[in-house]
């Protein structure tokens, strides 16, 4: 077993684990998009991030490829994850602003604006899909084509695939293109309208993380962080 | 062996065989063979050389003669010369700028004097293809030593004790690394060696790996005993063919000498290298992506830990470093690390070679110790920023590096001070700007190769350099709002903050440290949308109508002159201009200053140009007035009636106010009447434009003085509801030297005052002038051409260089006879019972530059002599002079200028309906700077009595219409030389005061006009309005 520091609380890990399989086990909840179970770790996403370190010197690493090591000292929640992981879904949705896991997202997180041009791609480039399709359907059918801002997903040569045996984990697993946002104008703009209930609560700690977080969660934290 | 007597050492690197060094290197072997001296001469093809600005380059050994840009036809003299004559070529050899006498040697010239070669020391003194060159100069014998007397931990201490640290950029000691992977256990492990430099403006591995492979061979071998590698790699970007090359060459040459392979030096140990070409990925060069790259995956870089010291290449151990880290290796274990510890700073020991390019004068590639100043490295080894501009700062690191701004040039270079000034080491790429970059559009640049270049893996990378490069560019095409440059920073620090890989994590560099350290000139292209380095197209537009006070539309009439539109090109200059006779002729004209075609020849003769159309349009009579009506109730008066008040007159008849100017002189147009003579600008001309404003309705009363014939509390009673002052600056300044209060010593302007109005002055034969701007010059050639007058010296105390009288003003008045003595300044005025008899002088010289960037003249003792002079003229300077005012008045003066204090936007003075412009508020200035603020005051006067609010609206740049590009032939494509415009003869000009300029003749408008490279067409808007594609 290994001893790491986890929102300032002594905790135990497997040899193995991951950050994120670490604090999954102890309760505490980190947003995921790219991350599934079943799959490889991508870290692409950049929504599980946490703050490693002593301060000043800390940084933020992706919790889903970052190995829990012994004496690591983990932030899952502090000022700086919140902050960078909004501007995350900002970013994220305004490249695919119908889509309701991001929608939910960013109304979970506090994000009130987008202020990106909406750029309707449908898709964040999370990769789920290319690796369900080679990891559990042995296909290979999909992958990445370029680089930087130019990058899309397709088959090879744009041709239709002779692997692909239409099977639809691809689209079954996207975060982006299958489950629409039903809000009122969700194609273009963000839509804040589930999920905004938010009591106030009492008081915040860098270090901590609010109990009711993976329950129903009161979004006071939200309130609170929002800058 | 044989024996030479001579070598010839050719560079052959990369930037120097794209500058013809093959072609040379062919030439110089014909030439030798064709004299027969093959026997004693060889020629020989070396790496890069450094100084690749001055390429081809030669060196002839053992003598050290420097050739630098060399051509095949030097090449017969060359032999001819040095090896038949022993005489070496002078033409040939480096001469420093600002200087005339050549540099003979390499070791003297500035470039490589403060340079300090350990991993370049090989370079253009070996042929790199040659294995036994490099071995004669002591390569591989740190291998020897390694392999033979030194175990894999005397090895390791060794590099640990050494201080050495990873030359890619981040900087991680490199020892440290390799006891990471030397503790492992598993086995195999690999070694890789980083060729793939992808930053724009760097090529110090491509150099080192042309000039010097056998020492990266040899680095990676001592490598790889340390830690216990069989195999290793070296990644090289295909784009650097003639590296590749050598480096295949390297290794066969190797493994025949028994270094690469099984048992080397009957050692037992193994190891052999291989090459991976990359395929142009810039991110291939962070590490994991490089490592995946060569298992043939997509570059993509991964999390680490795991380090590629425990898991790298398909999960072995492996120790990946930068060429110039292999390459100081074999140094270190040859020399010792105390040695290598000795150079540098505490935590950054050994030397670095940067890449030095951008606007400096000698591009290369230098090698410095750590801990050298930036200013050393720019000033000292790259002999500054050419053409005398102002280096503005400097870019380290690649594109996703810092700008460190040039107070910051002091800065030593190490790995800790550079982070901290918000650039990083980099691999070293050294970029110099000048005062004509712009850092938004720098930004930009650099954006858009990181949103090229980022793999695409992380949100917070892929589209946070996307998005910022949108933002940016919207700042640089003038759409930027405030807010855009808060969220610019707001994203700029998540994208550091939240992305994987190096890359992603200092892709916000470009943005974070211009705004750091530049964030006025963002904030200039939001809110006043101005880029002040006239780069950002779309709002600059054409530069001469950006940089025109009155905002006149030259690219526009000149287009139409080219096109033989002249009645329309006046129209365009009418629109804006109400003084355009007189502008077209003394103009300080900041449009030529600014022309683009200056910059690769000579500038266009704009103001010649405006003067032509307007002699055509009133030649035709197309001169017009058209009386303008009074349709508001309000009237303005204006005090003084010389441009400014001019301007401000005809602005507001147009708006449709009564307007009275009340002029104190018994004639119009201020100076332009008074002190500007008839050879710049004849009096016929200046009325022509004045007529035509008292035609528009413009009323003018002469003979009235504020504080004597009325004030400013008369005006008011008299139902002006505005009053505008422009009474202008002409209070001479003192000198300050002893006797200038004698008989005989004039003021310039006072002079040419009395002399417009037909005041008798009395002048001797002698007349000495004391200045160098216009009125220096115009008093001395009035002087001259009065009978009176035998000799006029003007006496100036820098060179001609620094004068700031127009260089053709200077040139005319040297024509005819005026003397001019430079670096001269009066100690003492010599007088004679009251009477000015000479001037007592000292010579300058010229010293250190001051704040307005000019040298400073500094006096030479005991250099003193005399100058015999009957009448001495004072042109020194002027000062806004406001006698007439009254503390009842209500208004403020600069106690330090005892100008108007105005707001800057408004002209409104402190009190209310005042408004104050020209030379009285800005102390002496132009023309057409007076002309700008009397427009200016107008449209706040406008506002004023309409009570509302004035709010000045800032635009982008842009002409009112669009005029038709014309087809060029290729000979006038090229034509880079401004047409000559006719003088009048010099027989004909001291017999009176004629115009000197006679003006364009229609062919040569015709052919001026057709240069304009016409830059208000690149815009979008242009485009769009043209129908061409954007």
């Amino acid at each position: 077993m290994i001893e790491l520091i986890l929102n300032g609380l002594c905790v135990k890990a497997e040899e193995g684990w991951t950050v994120l399989e670490t604090a999954k086990f102890y309760g505490l909840e980190i947003p995921t998009l790219c991350h599934h179970e079943g799959l490889t770790e991508f870290g692409g996403c950049r929504l599980c991030l946490v703050e490693i370190g002593e301060r000043p010197r800390s940084k933020l690493v992706t919790s889903c490829t970052y190995p829990a090591e012994a004496g690591l000292v983990v932030r899952t929640d502090s000022d700086r994850v919140w902050s960078a992981r909004r501007m995350m879904i900002e970013l994220m949705l305004s490249t695919a602003p119908g889509s309701k896991v991001l929608q939910d997202l960013a109304s979970r997180f506090g994000v009130t604006k987008v202020r990106f041009a909406p750029r309707n791609d449908e898709c964040v480039l999370c990769g789920l899909c290319t690796r369900i399709c080679a990891e559990q359907m042995d296909a290979r059918a999909i992958g990445f084509q370029q680089r930087g801002h130019k990058r899309t997903i397709s088959t090879p040569f744009d041709l239709r695939s002779e692997v692909c045996r239409l099977c639809g984990a691809c689209m079954y697993i996207c975060p982006a293109c299958q489950l629409r946002c039903q809000g009122p104008n969700a194609e273009t703009a963000l839509c804040n309208a589930c999920l905004t209930m938010e009591p106030t609560c009492l008081e915040h700690y860098d270090d901590l993380q609010c109990w009711m977080y993976d329950a129903g969660r009161c979004g006071t934290c939200v309130r609170d962080k929002k800058s | 062996m044989k024996q030479y007597r001579a070598h010839l050492l050719v560079c052959a690197g990369t930037g120097c065989v794209s500058s013809g060094s093959f072609k040379v290197k062919e030439a110089l072997e014909q030439e030798i063979a064709r004299r027969r001296l093959q026997d004693e001469v060889q020629v020989i093809a070396t790496g890069c050389n450094g100084f690749c600005e001055r390429g081809p380059i030669v060196m002839v050994q053992p003598d050290g003669i420097f050739y630098q840009l060399l051509k095949t036809e030097d090449i017969p003299r060359l032999v001819e010369e040095h090896l038949l004559k022993g005489r070496p070529v002078k033409k040939l050899m480096y001469v420093p700028p600002a200087e005339d006498k050549p540099v003979p040697k390499m070791k003297d010239i500035e470039f490589f004097k403060h340079q300090r070669l350990i991993v370049l020391r090989n370079r253009g003194r070996i042929d790199p293809e040659k294995i036994d060159e490099y071995i004669a100069f002591d390569g591989y014998e740190a291998l020897a030593k390694a392999l033979t007397e030194m175990t894999p931990e005397a090895i390791l201490e060794e590099i640990a004790a050494s201080g050495l640290r990873g030359r890619g950029g981040a900087g991680f000691p490199t020892g440290k690394k390799w006891a990471a992977c030397a503790v492992q256990k598993r086995s195999p492990k690999y070694i890789i060696c980083n060729g793939d430099e992808g930053d724009p403006g760097a090529f110090m591995d491509r150099s080192v790996l042309e000039a010097d492979p056998h020492a990266v061979l040899e680095g990676m071998i001592i490598g790889a005993k340390a830690i216990g590698a069989a195999k290793g790699f070296i990644y090289i970007r295909h784009e650097y063919p003639l590296a590749i090359k050598r480096i295949d060459i390297a290794i066969r040459q190797a493994r025949e000498y028994g270094l690469l392979g099984t048992d080397i030096l009957g050692t037992g140990f193994d190891f052999d290298l291989e090459i991976v070409q990359g395929a142009g990925a810039f991110v291939s060069g962070e590490e994991t992506a490089l490592i995946a790259s060569i298992e043939g995956q997509i570059a993509m870089p991964r999390q680490r830990p795991p380090f590629p010291a425990s898991k790298g290449l398909w999960g072995s151990p492996t120790v990946n470093n930068n060429v110039e880290t292999w390459a100081t290796v074999p140094n270190i274990i040859r020399r010792g690390a105390k040695w290598f510890a000795g150079l540098g700073t505490d935590t950054s020991k050994g030397t670095k070679i940067f890449s030095l390019v951008g606007k400096i004068a000698n591009t290369g590639l230098v090698e410095v110790p750590m801990g050298i100043s930036l200013r050393e490295i720019v000033d000292g080894i790259g002999g500054g920023v050419p053409g005398g501009r102002a280096i503005k700062g400097v870019q380290i690191g690649g594109p996703s590096g810092g700008c460190i701004p040039a107070k910051l040039l002091d800065l030593p270079v190490d790995y800790e001070s550079l982070t901290a000034a918000g650039a990083m080491m980099g691999s070293g790429g050294m970029i110099v700007m000048d005062d004509k970059t712009c850092m938004v559009d720098l930004a930009k640049y650099f954006l858009n190769f990181l949103r090229d270049e980022s793999c695409g893996k992380c949100v917070s990378c892929r589209e946070g350099t996307q998005r910022m490069y949108e933002i940016v560019s919207r700042i640089t095409d003038g759409q930027g709002t405030l807010e855009d440059i808060a969220l610019l920073e707001e994203l700029a620090a998540a994208v550091k903050d939240a992305s994987l890989c190096g890359l992603g994590q200092t892709a916000a560099n470009p943005v974070l440290s211009t705004l750091r350290y530049f964030r006025p000139e963002y904030e200039k292209h939001v809110v006043e949308r101005r880029c002040p380095a006239m780069v950002c197209k779309e709002i600059v537009s054409a530069p001469c109508q950006y940089a025109c006070p009155i905002d006149q539309e030259a690219s526009s009439y000149i287009g139409l002159v080219a096109q033989k539109k002249h009645a329309e090109a006046f129209r365009v200059i009418r629109k804006d201009n109400p003084l355009p006779s007189v502008c077209g002729r003394v103009c300080s004209r900041p449009c030529e200053s600014v022309c683009r075609a200056g910059e690769i020849g000579e500038p266009i003769a704009i103001r010649a140009l405006k003067r032509y159309v307007l002699d055509w349009a009133r030649e035709k009579g197309l001169d017009a007035p058209e009386r303008l009506p009074v349709t508001r109730p309000e009237k303005v008066a204006i005090v003084g009636a010389g441009p400014s008040g001019l301007a401000a007159g005809y602005e507001l008849i147009k708006k449709g106010f009564a307007v009275r100017i009340l002029e104190s002189l018994p004639v119009a147009g201020g100076m332009l009447r008074v002190t500007i003579p008839d050879h710049r600008l004849p009096k016929e001309r200046l009325q022509d434009d004045l007529d035509y404003l008292v035609s528009c309705g413009l009323s003018i009363k002469t003979n009235m003085t504020l504080g004597k014939d009325f004030s400013l509390d008369d005006l008011f009673r008299q139902g002006y509801k505005a009053v505008y002052l422009a009474t202008g600056a002409h209070k001479p300044l003192e000198m300050g030297v002893p006797g200038e209060e004698a008989e005989g010593v004039l003021q310039a302007l006072e002079y040419l005052k009395d002399h417009h109005l037909g005041i008798p002055v009395s002048l001797g034969a002698r007349v000495a002038v004391i200045g160098g701007g216009n009125s220096a010059v115009d008093a001395a050639r009035v002087a001259f051409r009065d009978k009176r007058v035998k000799e006029a010296t003007i006496l100036y105390r820098r060179t001609r260089r620094e004068m700031p009288a127009y260089p053709e003003e200077i040139e005319a008045g040297l024509e005819e006879g005026i003397r001019i003595e430079y670096l001269t300044a009066p100690v003492r005025i010599r007088t004679r019972d009251g009477r000015v008899v000479g001037v007592e002088c000292i010579r300058m010289k010229l010293g250190e530059k001051d704040s307005s960037g000019r040298a400073r003249p500094v006096p030479i003792p005991g250099s003193e002599f005399q100058v015999p002079a009957d009448t001495l003229i004072l042109a020194i300077s002027e000062r806004a002079y406001t006698p007439y005012l009254r503390e009842s008045d209500g208004l403020t003066l600069s106690p330090e200028w005892g100008t108007i204090i105005v707001d800057p936007a408004s002209m409104a003075t402190t009190r209310p309906g005042v408004f104050a412009g020209g030379d009285v508020v800005s102390g002496p200035s132009s023309v057409v700077e007076a002309m700008a603020a009397g427009k200016a005051a107008a449209r706040s006067i406008e506002a004023y009595l309409e009570g509302r609010p004035f709010v000045r609206v800032n635009e982008v740049t842009r002409p009112a219409c669009y005029v038709e590009p014309v087809k060029l032939t290729e000979e006038e494509a090229q034509n880079t030389k401004r047409a000559r415009m006719p003088h009048l003869p010099r027989g004909k000009r001291r017999s009176g005061h004629d115009e000197i300029e006679l003006g364009f003749t229609g062919e040569l408008a015709l052919k001026e006009a057709r240069r304009c490279l016409r830059c208000e067409l690149e815009t979008r808007d242009a485009k769009n309005a043209l129908g061409r594609e954007t």
